[in-house]
């Protein structure tokens, strides 16, 4: 599991350096103090946020937390009760949506259409060419099942004709809410390949989740809200920062005690199997491989574990409480 | 741009196998009905006959110039309500399968929604208003014992009123679907509203005859009048009232800016 996780990092740190230009860094996406009422219920409160072009941005938060509210705001179908957003500098207007891809909570289209007729209303609507109708059918591989009824589709399929539809301006950013909500691992892949491929493209994109797994995965930026207000907002590298746990595996009937002697040991925990060793801010596995040998102590077993966004996340919820 | 809001609309409309049934009652029932009166009550006439009584339709110039202008267009309001039904299938459809939010997400303005949906009630109403213009000026053509072009030009007004009528019923139409939302529920209050106006008009306010075209759905009605008291020598109206035109003009207006203000102001 550590594996995966740490071959994942690698590639969201990849993913970020490809995509990261730092250089032309130009604001895709501002809210300023964004605000929505439903009734004596404030859903998003104050909302301050930054979007960059290039980056993949995470939105995270428990259900209920504001997400989908947020979104709904920014692609105009929910009037905010305060507050005001712009779009790559200008003021929101349907013009600027034309630009925008969206899939808002689950997929919708006209059931008793054709997938193909109702990328056909949809191209009709952002002004984009037939042309591109077949070009997203081929992206999100449904190109075999365009003349079937919408009703007809699977959920996964249902998932990927609603990011196909988003594709068909070529939009410069792409929002997707919860695209692999109820999906099968299957289907949840596929979705994860077409987003991979999509953010190679150099596109912005906005993706709200409570899959952290996922947006670690993906993301190159994330933020994180709790009952409408906006906790953490940053890059994913900062995750897995600061104190650092490794865990050790040695044939040594003292080990504890010699862990303890490493002046980098902050404290040492054995559940079952190695032992952990939580260390001071700057020392690494590292300098406690070295003392282990110095001590003449060989271990077969270091490793260390970063921290997962998934931790990181519970603890801002927790402090922000 | 309008044109373009239309063809969006269709596109939904002529992919939905519920239009084309809905539609095909209608226009074929209009068709046949106001074009078959004639042998429809010659039939009658006959049957009346045959149990020993003596009534002869034939008198009563029913299909005559100018006479059938008025007469078929007066007997077609009466099939307004499927056409209504139709509008509000299309209308409600779009917030029950929430593609209305879609739409809008996907770049439509609110305003551009609502636009795309007057466009088709206008191509509706101008529809209607052809096809009943071809079958009276058939029947006439059959029926009318002479012809002069004086005759068959006359009372020819009732067919922008009778536009305007069907154009101000489906804007009302696309009020209430839009407020309502729900299919059943409008058709129900479609079915009601008018009496509900008739009796608030005569029973709670009591407001004399002459006053009663300053009301939305009456005005409507009023464009085009009951025809048929002339055969038994009664004075009928026959023109429209430029105070009634001017007052459903008024209404079909703010029934659409109402339709959108509401939408505007809706999450949806």
């Amino acid at each position: 599991m550590f594996i995966a996780q740490r071959f994942t990092k690698d590639f969201s740190v990849k993913l970020c350096g490809s995509l990261c230009n730092s250089s032309n860094m130009e604001t895709v996406l501002s809210t300023n103090a964004l605000t929505k009422e439903f009734g004596r219920l404030r859903a998003v409160n104050q909302l301050n946020l930054e979007v960059q072009a290039g980056q993949v941005f995470g939105m995270l938060g428990p259900n209920g937390s504001g997400k989908t509210t947020t979104l709904g705001m920014l692609m105009g179908v929910v009037n905010p009760t305060g507050g005001s957003f712009t779009w790559f500098g200008q003021q929101p207007s349907h013009h600027v949506r034309k630009n925008i891809g969206a899939v808002l909570e689950h997929p919708i289209f006209y059931p008793y259409m054709s997938g193909q007729a109702n990328l056909e209303v949809n191209a009709m609507i952002k002004g984009a060419s037939k042309a591109s109708i077949d070009k997203v059918l081929e992206v999100v591989g449904l190109a075999d099942r365009r003349g079937d009824k919408y009703r007809t589709y699977s959920l996964g399929m249902k998932q990927r004709l609603a990011i196909g539809s988003a594709l068909l301006n070529d939009p410069k950013v792409l929002i997707l809410d919860e695209p692999t909500n109820g999906l099968d691992p299957m289907g949840i892949a596929e979705i994860r390949d077409i987003i991979k491929k999509i953010a190679a493209d150099n596109k912005t994109i906005i993706l709200a989740s409570h899959l952290l797994d996922e947006v670690q995965r993906v993301c190159s930026h994330f933020a994180v809200l709790r009952k409408g207000v906006l906790v953490h907002s940053g890059p994913i590298d900062d995750v897995g920062k600061g104190e650092e746990t490794v865990e050790v595996i040695a044939f040594h009937d003292d080990l504890n005690h010699i862990l303890m002697q490493f002046q980098g040991t902050m404290s040492v925990k054995r559940t079952n199997g190695p032992f952990e060793v939580k260390m001071r801010e700057g020392f690494s596995a590292g300098d406690l491989n070295k003392f282990l040998f110095d001590k003449g102590v060989v271990v077969t077993h270091l490793l260390t574990q970063k921290k997962s966004l998934e931790k990181q996340f519970l603890e801002i919820l927790a402090e922000s409480k | 741009m309008l044109l373009h809001l239309l063809k969006v609309d269709l596109k939904k409309l002529t992919n939905y196998r519920t239009f084309w049934i809905v539609c095909g009652i209608y226009f074929i029932s209009l068709a046949l009905l106001t074009a078959s009166g004639w042998e429809v009550l010659k039939f009658v006439g006959d049957k009346v006959a045959d149990l020993g009584a003596k009534v002869n339709f034939s008198r009563v110039p029913l299909y005559h110039f100018p006479d059938v202008w008025q007469n078929l267009i007066y007997v077609a309001g009466f099939f307004k309500f499927v056409l209504g039904v139709m509008v509000i299938i299309s209308v409600t459809n779009e917030f029950a399968y929430r593609t209305v939010r879609q739409n809008v997400i996907d770049g439509f303005s609110r305003l551009e929604f609502i636009l795309s949906k007057v466009m088709t009630n206008a191509v509706l109403a101008g529809l209607s208003t052809v096809l009943l213009f071809v079958i009276a000026f058939i029947t006439g053509l059959i029926y009318s014992p002479e012809l002069s072009f004086s005759e068959m030009i006359n009372d020819i007004e009732f067919f922008p009123a009778y536009f305007l009528q069907l154009f101000g019923y489906l804007s009302f139409v696309l009020l209430i679907s839009i407020i309502i939302n729900r299919a059943g529920l409008t058709i129900i209050v479609l079915m009601v509203v008018r009496g509900l106006e008739l009796f608030i008009m005569y029973k709670a306010l009591h407001i004399p005859e002459s006053m009663a075209f300053l009301f939305p759905l009456e005005s409507i009605e009023a464009l085009i009048t009951l025809p048929f008291q002339r055969y038994w020598f009664q004075e009928v109206l026959d023109h429209p009232l430029i105070t009634t035109v001017l007052s459903a003009i008024t209404w079909t207006f703010l029934f659409n800016y109402f339709a959108y203000l509401k939408l505007k102001k809706s999450d949806i």
